[in-house]
């Protein structure tokens, strides 16, 4: 008797969806199988990782993660050239920190102003990323989209609070939404729905269900994302057949274990190595999940999760 | 025909509880008048866990329910001393203690007060490890509770199980267990009850949307042979239902839980309704706060 391997059937698949502006698109999603269960079904395009730029100098960063940067790091457009010409980064996530009114509250104007430098700066689809304060982001964002006419970016978070407000102001100026819900699938469906009855288009919708770091509920946020992949493939629930983005970095870096010295936690070991492979590893979790974005910060994190993808895709 | 206990008398309810803690019977009364002339078969009394003053308030509730409605009453609070003063106070009709549980303190002190006072109870699925998992669990503790009844001479024909509903947004999977639990009951103890908590299941849900989910899922439960349920006593369809007033929708659902589907095209509103509220409640579509408008 020979041994079959069973196979799970798929009855659905995953939107593909253009980022970046045209002629220089790339396009996310698309599977129509479990994350790299490639004897299963296809992915026609791998996860890609887009790099962290932020709109100001960041103040509470580990060494580690300030090192590769420190010579672009007041300077957003550099930033982001650099990590394309040098780290060779597929897409930007610039991350709008700065205008989170309990941080430097950089007003929407400014904001525009960084986006639109760093979207002059590089040609690569770019991820505009609020402070996740509701009406902050609103205001924020919509300045964006207005400035980046026609450049399909990747704005979010679009939340329940304001997706009516952002919604409409990104099918005006042509852009992708990313829409965020907090850890529960139900929610991450309902926004979908509601994207949809705004008329957002589907292939203008990427989702967010959440991401925790890991040892800090990444846990729950993976299976959140198993269980949207599942409905999506299995069930054919066709308002979760998203590409999901997980944006991963800032929890990762912002955690004690990637900043305690090794003086005072010896048995964490090095503090360089240490946070690098914790962020791989929260990277190569969610890969597993089903993200098709990964919004990354240390280069040799990247590489290290670039090169499983690679082996992953390949087979190896 | 689904016996129907009305949950309105809560002391959560904004205009009942502090009435309830005013003693004030103007509004307990009207609401009671309101609900035994809506067709509900019981008034379920809940005053919460009672810590102060427990016993004073359920003999007071109780007699002032009684001067404006026949009705049997469901005692429905944690406070075993609060409970015991209600059984006294209630002079006419089989009441309902509302419930025991199978955590060990609870079973000892309230098993007793069911023999005493000749009552029905309610045996609560819920044990010294919490909610039961799966349907298995749920059967062994049925198993349990209705033993440890029978020891105390409780006949099992008295014993109300109710294996807990959750909600549909938490996990549809533990909807199915309990549905699958209840299809067991009838074979594990033929003369046991059963009574479940409808709002349960739609909790989190816009409070607009909760009586459709209410609905079908009572009648899924009325295909496993539903002796009874705790109601939104205002739901007067949902009391139609219960009183097999509806029976091409009770079909319907059956229908769908058997895998015969119907064409959506040729169901009417009300029918479409029961069919997408089915297929959210069996797990077969994800649930949202859209599931009938999707």
């Amino acid at each position: 008797m020979t041994f079959e391997i069973p196979k799970v059937s798929y009855t659905g698949k995953i939107r593909e969806i253009p980022l970046g502006r045209e002629g220089k698109t790339v396009i996310v999603g698309g599977e129509s199988c479990y994350p790299f269960h490639l004897f299963e079904g296809e992915m026609p395009n791998p996860p890609k990782i887009a790099m962290e730029v932020y709109d100001s100098e960041p103040e509470d960063w580990p060494e580690t993660a300030i090192e590769p940067f420190a010579d672009v790091i007041k300077e957003p457009a550099a930033w982001a050239r650099k990590c394309v010409d040098t780290y060779g980064a597929e897409m930007i996530a610039l991350q709008l920190a700065g205008t989170d009114p309990n941080d430097k509250d950089l007003s929407a104007d400014e904001a525009a102003k960084i986006t639109k430098e760093v979207s002059d700066a590089v040609d690569v689809p770019m991820i505009v990323l609020g402070c996740s304060n509701v009406e902050k982001d609103t205001d924020v964002l919509k300045a964006v989209c207005e400035v980046c006419d026609g450049r399909n970016l990747i704005i979010g978070p679009v939340a329940e609070g304001n997706y009516r407000a952002i919604g409409a102001t990104a099918i005006g100026y042509k852009h992708t939404v990313v829409a965020s819900t907090p850890i529960d699938i139900n929610l991450a469906k309902q926004l979908n729905i509601l994207l949809g009855n705004l008329n957002v288009p589907d292939e203008k919708i990427i989702i967010d269900p959440s991401t925790g770091a890991l040892g800090y509920g990444l846990e729950y946020c993976y299976s959140v994302m198993e269980r949207i992949r599942m409905a999506a493939l299995i069930q054919e629930d066709e308002r979760l057949q998203f590409p999901i983005i997980s944006n991963l970095a800032r929890e990762v870096w912002k955690t004690k274990e990637v900043k305690v010295p090794e003086s005072e936690a010896p048995l964490l070991g090095d503090i360089k190595k240490r946070g690098i492979l914790i962020e791989a590893l929260t990277a190569q979790c969610v890969l597993f999940a089903g993200a098709d974005i990964l919004v990354m910060r240390h280069p040799e994190a990247i590489s290290l999760v670039k090169e499983s993808i690679k082996d992953l895709m390949t087979g190896k | 025909m689904v016996i129907c206990v009305a949950e309105n008398i809560n002391i959560m309810s904004k205009t009942i509880g502090p009435a309830m803690k005013e003693k004030n019977p103007g509004p307990i009364q009207d609401m009671a008048r309101v609900l035994t002339k809506n067709g509900a078969d019981y008034l379920d009394l809940n005053i919460g866990p009672a810590r102060k003053a427990g016993d004073e308030m359920m003999d007071w509730l109780v007699r002032t329910v009684r001067e404006v409605s026949d009705l049997p009453l469901s005692l429905d609070t944690t406070n075993l001393v609060a409970m015991e003063a209600g059984l006294k106070a209630n002079t006419q009709a089989k009441p309902l203690m509302n419930s025991v549980s199978l955590q060990p303190e609870r079973l000892e002190k309230g098993i007793p007060m069911v023999t005493q006072y000749k009552a029905d109870v309610i045996g609560l699925l819920w044990g010294k490890e919490g909610m039961p998992r799966d349907a298995n669990e749920r059967a062994a503790m049925a198993v349990d509770f209705i033993y440890q009844a029978n020891e105390a001479g409780i006949p099992t024909s008295d014993i109300w199980i109710d294996p807990i509903a959750t909600p549909i947004c938490v996990d549809a999977n533990q909807v199915l267990s309990g549905l699958e639990f209840m299809s067991m009951l009838g074979d594990i103890a033929p003369e046991a009850k059963s009574i479940v908590g409808l709002s349960n299941i739609s909790n989190g849900a816009p409070e607009d949307l909760r009586p459709y989910l209410n609905r079908t899922y009572m009648i899924m439960l009325m295909k496993h042979g539903l002796y009874s349920a705790i109601v939104d006593g205002y739901d007067k369809e949902l009391l139609s239902i219960a009183k097999g007033e509806r029976p091409e929708h009770v079909k319907l659902v059956h229908d769908i839980m058997d895998g015969n589907e119907p064409d959506p095209a040729s169901l009417d509103q009300k029918e479409l309704e029961h069919y997408k509220t089915t297929r959210v409640l069996m797990g077969k579509v994800l649930y949202s706060n859209s599931w009938l408008t999707t």
